[in-house]
């Protein structure tokens, strides 16, 4: 397949899950459409990113603070604060998987006794989350660190 | 312009209360303390002083050389981004005068929380981890796998939520019926890679708006608001692991670590 198709299909699979996160934090319903596009947009743009070789940290980064800049835009155009748009649209790219490996491999470290291979799972998997996730909020926050500097957005 | 000793009372209670309200529906450190000051101050205070902690936010307010300090104890009442939209949209009326300290009390003691229809939200859930188990390369049997066992985790997650349960022991239960149920896919030998519906499953748990919360607090300078919730957010994540393990131990189906 060529790269536009697995583009939409990847924007298609990510609009779910940033409307299905929205609505267990009760965003009001006429913002969830944002929160489908910010999502299909963020995860389609890592996507492409991490297709031309981009570490998933960098391409994260850069996704967040996109995602950061452009609810930026619809929170002065709509009177909202940003969390409401920003966070559901980047859930798909939370490192939940890792951050469950990394705690199932602790568990295991303490029923199973030590070993090499766990140790290295669990280190692995443990800096991969911390490091996703740091780029994720970083990338978010980016518009009120650098632009707005403590002065109210809205 | 001056107030009287009971206004200055009505006007902190006010501001104590919508911020209050702020950190009980999860919004970020900086957005409760700014939204309170800018409460306070488009109400008539001289300046509002805001010290948040995980559990309780501590107000002063000044005017005229007299101070008025207040705590409000703040008891999660879960995410719920609507309320934390409807007190931003009554600060920025207050802040237009379009709102005086007595309507601003009577709108925020008129706020219900919205909650979406618990079906719709647990279609929608089961749904969402389908294409999670879709990014991780599932086919479309794990995908049916994945909506089954993730709708019965919501659906019981709810129902504990309801009765008011730890969100700690909560966790732990919905993680060993999504890993349970998955894992009847990899019994029955359903689909291409069924190990992959007991990852993709459980990813209805992560505690993403805490860890995001956690984060930008602390990039923001609230630093003990940022390790309370990264600690709280962990141990959710470490009840989520006892869960599945729990499971994995229980069916013998082993998935995650090899």
């Amino acid at each position: 397949m060529d790269l536009i198709t697995l583009l939409i299909i990847d924007a298609w699979f990510a609009w779910i899950p940033a409307v299905g996160f929205a609505m267990v934090f009760n965003v009001p319903k006429k913002m969830l459409i944002y929160c489908a596009v910010g999502g299909a947009f963020a995860h389609s743009f890592r996507f492409l990113l991490m297709h031309f070789g981009v570490p998933i940290e960098w391409a994260t980064l850069a996704a967040s603070s996109s995602m950061g800049f452009l609810g930026l835009y619809w929170s002065r155009k709509h009177f909202i604060p940003r969390p409401v748009f920003t966070v559901a649209s980047v859930i798909p790219m939370i490192p939940g998987s890792f951050a469950f490996t990394t705690v199932i491999g602790i568990v295991q470290l303490n029923s199973g006794g030590y070993s090499l291979e766990l140790i290295q799972i669990v280190v692995e998997n443990g800096l991969r989350t911390l490091f996703i996730l740091a780029a994720l909020s970083f990338g978010l926050a980016l518009p009120s660190i650098i632009i707005y500097r403590g002065r109210p957005i809205v | 312009m001056s107030l009287s000793r009971q206004a200055q009372t009505e006007l902190i209670r006010v501001a104590a209360k919508a911020g209050q309200l702020l950190h009980q529906h999860g919004a970020e450190s900086r957005l409760v303390e700014q939204t309170t000051q800018r409460i306070g101050m488009a109400l008539g205070a001289r300046s509002i002083e805001l010290s948040v902690s995980p559990d309780a936010i501590v107000i002063t307010s000044l005017f005229d050389g007299e101070c008025i300090t207040t705590t409000r104890r703040c008891y999660d009442r879960g995410l719920n981004m609507q309320m934390v939209c409807d007190v931003q949209r009554i600060c920025i009326m207050a802040e237009k005068k379009l709102l005086d300290a007595k309507q601003v009390k009577d709108r925020l003691n008129r706020l219900k929380p919205m909650k979406y229809n618990r079906w719709a939200v647990v279609f929608m859930i089961g749904l969402a981890c389908g294409s999670f188990s879709h990014f991780f390369g599932g086919d479309w049997q794990v995908y049916i796998t994945t909506f089954f066992a993730s709708a019965g985790a919501m659906t019981i997650r709810q129902e504990i939520a309801h009765r008011h349960h730890s969100p700690l022991v909560n966790f732990a239960i919905a993680a060993f019926v999504a890993t349970t149920i998955a894992s009847l896919g990899v019994v029955y030998e359903f689909g291409e890679k069924p190990e992959i519906a007991l990852a993709a499953s459980v990813l209805l748990l992560v505690p993403g708006f805490p860890l995001i919360n956690a984060v930008s607090d602390m990039l923001k300078g609230h630093i003990s608001m940022g390790i309370a919730r990264w600690v709280f957010a962990s141990l959710l994540t470490l009840s989520v692991s006892v869960g599945i393990v729990a499971s994995m131990t229980l069916t013998g189906v082993v998935a995650w670590i090899g």
